[in-house]
This record gives C-alpha cells, structure tokens and sequence, in this order.
C-alpha cells in the first residue's frame, strides 16, 4: 500500500511538473497558428456573395479584429476556463468535438497497438532465438514491408480486397454501418457501449468495422516494436543470468519467457509508448481513407483551412496525452522492474 | 363496446403478425426507400446563412427548408439543368408582379405547416426575410443583388399575403428569393430561442432546424453524417406528394477512391464529388448511370492580376492567352469532361453572343505569342509564379505542369505555387498573385452579374483586378435594362472588350458528374452545384 501510495504522489508531482510544458505549447502553438500565412475570415467569408464586409464580420466574430497580446489574453482565460474555442469548420465547440471524435482515435489506435503486441513480440522473439536464420530473414523482409507500404497504399489495398473484391469487410465509412443504430453514449468507446448496452450484434458490427483500419495501422509499426524486440532479447539472451539458467536446467519456456523476455520488455514498452503518441496524431492518413471520425483528420481539415481553434485545441490535447502517456509507461515500468520507479 | 374491441384486437395482432413475417423484407424496402450520398465535404450548420456554410450545407437546407419560390428545370443538350427563367411557387401558392416592377405579392399556400405542425404565416416569412437582410448573415449580400436590402420593403398584408416592395424594377428581385439563403423559418420557434444578444437565434438555428421543407433533420454530425426524414405533409414539388425517399443520410467520406468503391458496390447511391479518372472508369463498366453536366453557372480561368507587371500589359495578357496548350490542359485536368471556353473562331472577330461564358477564340500559337512579347517590349520574356490551391490540386497540379512547360518556350519561366486553401483565398484577397488559376460559380448566372461581381472592384472576386471605365459603365446600365435586344447589344459589347483586354482567360466550365445506382432517376444540376434530393426517386 505504502508503495502504491508513493508512486501516486510521485506521479501527480509529475504531472503538476508537466504543466509548464503544456502552457509552453498552447503559447507556441497560438503564435504559431498566428503566423502562418492564410486569413480564416476571408476563408469562410467565401459564399458567392460575399464581399469586404463580409469578411470584416467573420474577423469580428473571431476575434480577430483584436491585437495579438488582447487575442492570447482572451484565449488562455477561455482555456483556463475550460473553453477552448469553436470551430468554424464544423459550426461545434471545439471541446465537444474532440470530446467526440478522441474515443474513436484512441479506439483505433489501442486496437491497433493491440494487434502490433501481439504480432511483433512473438515476432522479435522468434527472430532473435535464431538469427540470421530463415525466420530471422522473414521477419525482417515482413517488418520492411510494413514500414515502406505507406498507411494510405496499405489502406486502400486492403479497402479492395476484402471490401470490393471479395465482400467480407463493411464498407469502410467510419465507426458503424449508417443503417445501424448506434447504443446510447456512456464512454464514446463503441466497443465498449456496445457491450453495456447488451447489443452484441451491434457490438460484432463495430468489430468488423474496426478490424481493417486498426490492422492498417498496426502494419505499420509492427516493425519498429518487432525491431526493438528482438534487439534487446538477444542482448537478454546472451547475458550472465541466461546462461546461468540454461545451466541449472530450467525449461525452455522459463528462460526464454519469464527470465530474458522478462527483461527485455522494457524498451518495447518505451517504444510502444512513443509508438501509440505518433500513431494518435499521425494516423490521418488512416483516418481520411477509413473515413473515420478521428481527431488526426478533424486537426487536419482545420490546419489547411486556418481554423485556428481546433487546431490550437488538438495540439493541446497531443501534448496532454504525450504526457499522460509518458507517465503511464513510467508507471508500467515499475511493474515490469520493480528496481524502476518513477522519479 | 364488445365488437369495437375485438375489432381492434384483430387488426393489432394482424399487424403484429405482418410485422414479423415481413421484417427482413421490410429491412430491404427500407434500404430502397433510403437515398444515401456520400461526399467529400460535410454539412457543417442547419442554417445556410451563417458565415462558413458549406456547400453542402446549402444542399440540406434546400430540403429541410421551403423557401417563397424556386427554379424550374429545363433540358440542356439532353440534361436536366435548373432553369432561371422558370420561377415556381414554393410556400408561395401564387405571386404576381405589378405593373411597373415594384411590387411583388406573395400568396402562400393555406395548407403549409412547420415541422412542429404549425401553419406557416406570412408574419413567419417577413421575420424569416427581415432576417435575411438584417442580421449578420450570409444573405444580405446576395439579396442585395436583387434591391432587397430592409426590412422595411417586407410587409405583411393578412395572415397568407406578403407584399415585397422594391425601390425600382429590378429583374434579379424574384430570383434572388430562390436561392439558398431567404430560408422560412418558423419564427415563434425561433425567436422563442433568441437572445437579446442573438436576436435572430442564429446559433440556435445553426444546431436546430425550424423549417417547413420536404425533409426533416433527425441527427446532424457536422464532419461525419446528417441523416434526414421525409415529411409526410410536405407538397411543394408535385401536388398532393411528398418527396420520394423515406430517408436521406449524408455522408462524409474523405477518400475519393473509397466513394467511388462505395457507389460501385451499390452500398451508396449517389456521389457528385469523384475524381474524373474514377468517373471515366466507372462510366466505361456502364453498371452505373453517370450524368455530366457542364456547370454552366461557373467558370475556370487562368488568372492575371492585371495591376502586377509585366501582366498591365495587354500583350502579356495576350501572349500568354496564346501560349497556353488548351487542348493538352483540358484532356490532362479534367479528362476532356467539361464544356470548353477556347478555340472558338469568331466570324468577323465580334462576340457572336451576349452571353457569359461563351467560348474565346483562342488557341495555341506560339509565334503569336512570340509576337506579343516583344510588342510589350520583353521579347526575351520574364520570371513569375503560378498558383492554385491545394483543394483543388487534382485538376490544377497537371495544369500548371503544362503551363510551365508550355511558357518556357517562349521565355516565361514559371514558378509553380501550391497554397493551402486559405492562404490562396487570402493572397487573392489581397491581390498578391500575379498569375494563377481559379473558379468562379453564379448563381444566378446572367452577363451583368458575371461583369459587375468579376470584373468591377477593389474585391476578393475580381480576381484578375480589373478597372476599365467602359466596361464598368456598360455593366451597371445592363443591370436595369428592361430591353431584350438592347441588353443583348451590352452583352456582346462587354464580351468584345474581354476579349480586346485579355484581362484573364476564361479556360472552361467543369462536368459536374454525378455517378449514381442505375435506378436512380430524376437528378437535376442545381444552381448550389450540389444535389437537391427533393427531385430523387427510385424506379
């Protein structure tokens, strides 16, 4: 108990050191939106009719009439507040957005960490139990590939096999077929509001929905975690503990899995926390082909049309869950290495 | 009271009992009954008249709202096209124009009633057009066009008549109560939600419909779906029936080849948005039905920004209309699907039409183009740059390719731009671009309208930053000429002047393909550019 309390002091000590950080990149991001050329309000001033006062009116309602210290003012109180804008793109405040749309990202993207775990663990392992042999090679020729396909090739040939050429997958248009009826919000997560809603035909449609875009994802990085893995288990492998293990005779089984597995986890989970923040924010490739109501597609639609606020917004949130996922791995390694705690 | 039960209890287990039989049968008729269109875009407000609209959002408020009146259709070459010169009534069961122009008077229909089941009064439509040109709307700007510009011109004579008086004839008045924005709105509903801040509930109608039209918003996903109803009571478009599709679902799918997929699997039913190489290609396995409309209310161009040099010189303007390779342009950015602006040969070199667009007679011709160049006095030609804008990068990207290559042979060299969309409307904005290329739609298309929103003003539109005197002149007096073959005479007079001062170069007007399920029927090319799913049905 002592020790559990310990870490949760030191995790919210963390955290509160964290905040900096996070005030840094709200600035930064603010200023930055700020220079980039592109005026939103002559943007969505852009009816066929829509002249010079029209514009002047969007640049009103932005705020953007303002000064640029007047302007920062106003949007950290907001903040602060709770409030982090609305967006012009989508007409919704940019909270409630993204309170929408993170669900289905990190739905995605935890399914498809899910699957590259499971796929590059045993993968890295095998590597590394034989290398330079055939499966050594196979597993290296497997991991190119995945890397060098991009997402959006790997999507669409995915899209056309099973969905156009041979019919098994739901079309691939977001969360749940349109004709479907969607369980009542508890948790955003459908997989999981499906099963508290009792629906287990809706929750087997969200499945399929879900399997083609996360198996996308999961492609790609695969190989970095199959990588790493095999990586640090032949170092594990060849090390004194190892030997001394083979030598008392213990089954194969324990020395490979509870002895050098064991202790070659650790950098697949810092990768795999590293993994699951990129894949978060960079999966819009994913998400534009899936047509899935991500927050990577929502961030993107907004950067090309200045939408300040959801962009501002996003960031904001990345840094956060950068954050929270950083702490989270330091946390998992205590467990995996009872000598690492969280400083 | 025996007979009555049992009466009751017979019909309720009989309708028990079909509903069981029939459930997967009706599964199916309900897919039948259901339009679903897919688009790149998304509806993102109910009310079209906020600023930031999208298109698409103007195509759901033309079925969840009913507006005084609405376009005709008519055929042109063989599609069906909405038709300006055709004003129907909509909520309004008739009208009529006074004699000398000024007055117009709406009867609307008795039997119209809102969403909520309320009738539909004319104090409803003189809050619904007050609205439309006092609030900070979208609307006020495009009612101005047709001398609507105060609440004061709308005035209530009994609960069914509204009279709309103008301060002179003006031929865009009735037109402009046609197009997207003079929305009806339920006003008590409405103003029940207003703010002495917001006074015209403008976000509350932005998040919730208030209208009369033939479909009913149900769920509104700005970015992902909006999934509408029909409305049984609604008989604006053929009398006495409502809108054929029992649901309409719009969806946003970002990926052109996924849309393209989901059409051809018939899981979607309509697409307006393909790239044209899908569309080529789904027109040549002949499963589908493709409609190409040329957009005959818009315009492509190759712009110069006449107030930058070298391009204030009318034979740079000329030299690079004769150096541009149409032919490959038009095979390579739209696959030949459009109607062609070039090429045209114009007896006696005078516009054969008062018309706008009408085809140039302009072709590639190098040695011309030469010529041009060193009678502007650059015969070894200069450096630019040439923009457009990365939403539109599927057309323009193999474009200014060919421009490029094309300009360097007579000495221009070019420099190719790809902006993000709003720096490109911003630098256009602020007339910072030379030389570019971009699109103009109207919606109420007429050469008056093209000349004064395009060619006159310090303004975002004028793309190409005219300021020619005459032209001006000659547009302002169409506006308000009542004769036929007088404003026939300035039609062609403005197009010659176009043509003498090559202010920009007008290159074609895009195919609006719609690729949809075979038995899909009744698709008009609307003035919004979108679909209006009030005139689907199914076979």
């Amino acid at each position: 108990m002592g020790t559990i309390g310990a870490t949760l002091i030191r995790t919210g000590r963390r955290f509160l050191s964290s905040l900096p950080a996070l005030f840094g990149v709200l600035v930064f991001t603010f200023l930055l939106m700020r220079v980039l050329p592109g005026d939103p309000a002559v943007f969505f001033a852009s009816g066929p009719s829509a002249g010079n006062e029209e514009i002047e009116v969007v640049r009103r309602q932005l705020g953007l009439d303002r000064s640029l210290p007047e302007q920062l003012g106003i949007y950290l109180y907001d903040v602060g507040r709770g409030n982090l804008g609305r967006s012009m793109m989508t007409g919704q405040p940019v909270a409630k957005d993204l309170r929408q749309r993170l669900p289905a990202s990190l739905e995605l993207t935890l399914t498809a960490l899910v699957i590259a775990l499971i796929a590059a663990v045993p993968l890295g392992v095998l590597a590394a139990l034989r290398p330079n042999s055939l499966i050594d090679h196979g597993v290296r020729l497997f991991c190119s590939l995945g890397v060098c396909v991009p997402t959006f090739v790997s999507g669409l040939l995915l899209i056309y096999v099973f969905y156009y050429l041979l019919g098994l997958a739901p079309d691939p248009t977001g969360r749940i077929d349109v004709f479907a009826s969607v369980p009542p919000a508890r948790t955003g997560f459908l997989m999981v509001d499906f099963l508290l809603a009792g629906d287990v035909e809706g929750w087997w449609a969200a499945a399929r929905q879900l399997m083609l875009p996360a198996f996308t994802m999961a492609l790609f990085v695969i190989a970095p975690l199959a990588r790493i893995t095999r990586a640090s288990m032949l170092v594990s492998l060849g090390s004194d503990f190892v030997r001394t293990a083979r030598s008392i005779g213990l089954s194969r089984w324990q020395i490979v899995v509870t002895y050098a597995l064991r202790n070659a986890i650790l950098p697949v989970i810092t990768i795999a926390g590293i993994v699951f923040s990129t894949m978060l924010g960079a999966n819009v490739l994913v998400e534009k082909v899936f047509s899935w109501p991500g927050v990577a597609s929502y961030a993107l639609d907004a950067l090309l049309v200045s939408d300040y606020a959801p962009v501002q917004g996003f960031v904001l949130l990345m840094a956060s869950i950068f954050v929270a996922v950083n702490l989270l791995v330091d946390v998992l390694y205590g467990i995996a290495d009872p000598r690492a705690t969280v400083v | 009271m025996y007979p009555v039960i049992s009466r009751h209890l017979i019909s309720a287990s009989a309708v028990l009992l079909s509903a069981t039989l029939i459930a997967p049968a009706a599964r199916a008729q309900s897919r039948a009954e259901t339009l679903r269109y897919v688009t790149a875009a998304t509806v993102n407000t109910l009310d079209p008249n906020i600023p930031g609209s999208t298109r698409e959002a103007f195509a759901l408020s033309m079925s969840s709202y009913d507006r005084l009146v609405s376009f005709g259709r008519k055929q042109l070459n063989g599609k069906w096209v909405f038709d300006l010169d055709t004003i129907n009534g909509e909520l309004a069961e008739s009208f009529s124009v006074s004699p000398d122009g000024l007055k117009l008077t709406f009867k609307l229909r008795p039997d119209a009633k809102f969403h909520d089941g309320s009738p539909v009064t004319a104090e409803d439509v003189k809050w619904s057009l007050d609205r439309c040109v006092t609030a900070p709307v979208l609307g006020k700007a495009q009612l101005l066009t047709g001398s609507l510009t105060s609440a004061d011109q709308f005035k209530v004579i009994d609960p069914l008549t509204l009279e709309v008086t103008l301060p002179r004839p003006d031929k865009l008045a009735l037109p402009n109560l046609a197009t997207v924005y003079p929305i009806i709105i339920n006003s008590k509903l409405a103003k029940s939600h207003a703010t002495p801040e917001d006074p015209w509930a403008l976000s509350w109608l932005k998040e919730n419909e208030a209208g009369s039209g033939a479909y009913i918003v149900e769920t509104f996903k700005p970015g992902e779906q909006a999934i509408a109803k029909r409305n049984e009571a609604w008989n604006r478009g053929s009398p006495d029936k409502p809108a054929f599709f029992k649901r309409l679902i719009i969806q946003s799918v970002p990926e052109p080849a996924t849309r393209a997929n989901l059409v051809e699997r018939g899981d979607a039913d309509l697409v307006i948005d393909l790239q044209a190489s899908d569309v080529q290609a789904l027109e040549a396995k002949g499963k589908l039905k493709v409609i190409s409309t040329p957009q005959y209310n818009a315009v492509t161009f190759i712009s110069m920004n006449n107030k930058i040099p070298p391009f204030d010189n009318v034979n740079v303007r000329r030299a690079v209309a004769a150096a541009l390779p149409y032919d490959d342009m038009f095979k390579a950015a739209l696959f030949g699907r459009g109607a062609p602006l070039f090429g045209a040969s114009w007896a006696d070199g005078r516009p054969p039409s008062g018309g706008y667009p009408i085809p140039q007679p302009v072709k590639l011709d190098l040695e011309k183009a030469r010529a041009y160049l060193k009678e502007a006095g650059v015969p070894e030609g200069f450096a630019t740059t040439f923009s457009f804008n990365v939403g539109q990068a599927a057309t323009a990207e193999p474009m200014a390719a060919l421009v490029k290559e094309s300009l360097e042979k007579i000495g221009i060299k070019v420099d190719i731009q790809k902006l993000p969309d709003a720096q490109m409307s911003t630098s256009i904005n602020e007339k910072k671009l030379p030389f570019f290329t971009e699109g103009i739609v109207a919606w109420l298309p007429s050469t008056d309208y093209f000349y004064r929103n395009f060619y006159t003003g310090n303004q975002r539109w004028n793309y190409s930053s005219t300021d020619n005197a005459e032209l001006e002149e000659i547009a302002q007096a169409a506006r308000f000429e009542p004769d036929k073959a007088k404003y026939e005479a300035e039609g062609k007079e403005l197009n010659a002047i176009h043509f003498e001062q090559m202010f920009q170069v007008p290159l074609w007007q895009p195919a609006q393909d719609a690729v949809m399920a075979a038995n899909l029927d009744g698709y008009v090319y609307q003035f919004t550019r979108q679909v209006d799913y009030r005139n689907l049905s199914r076979k």
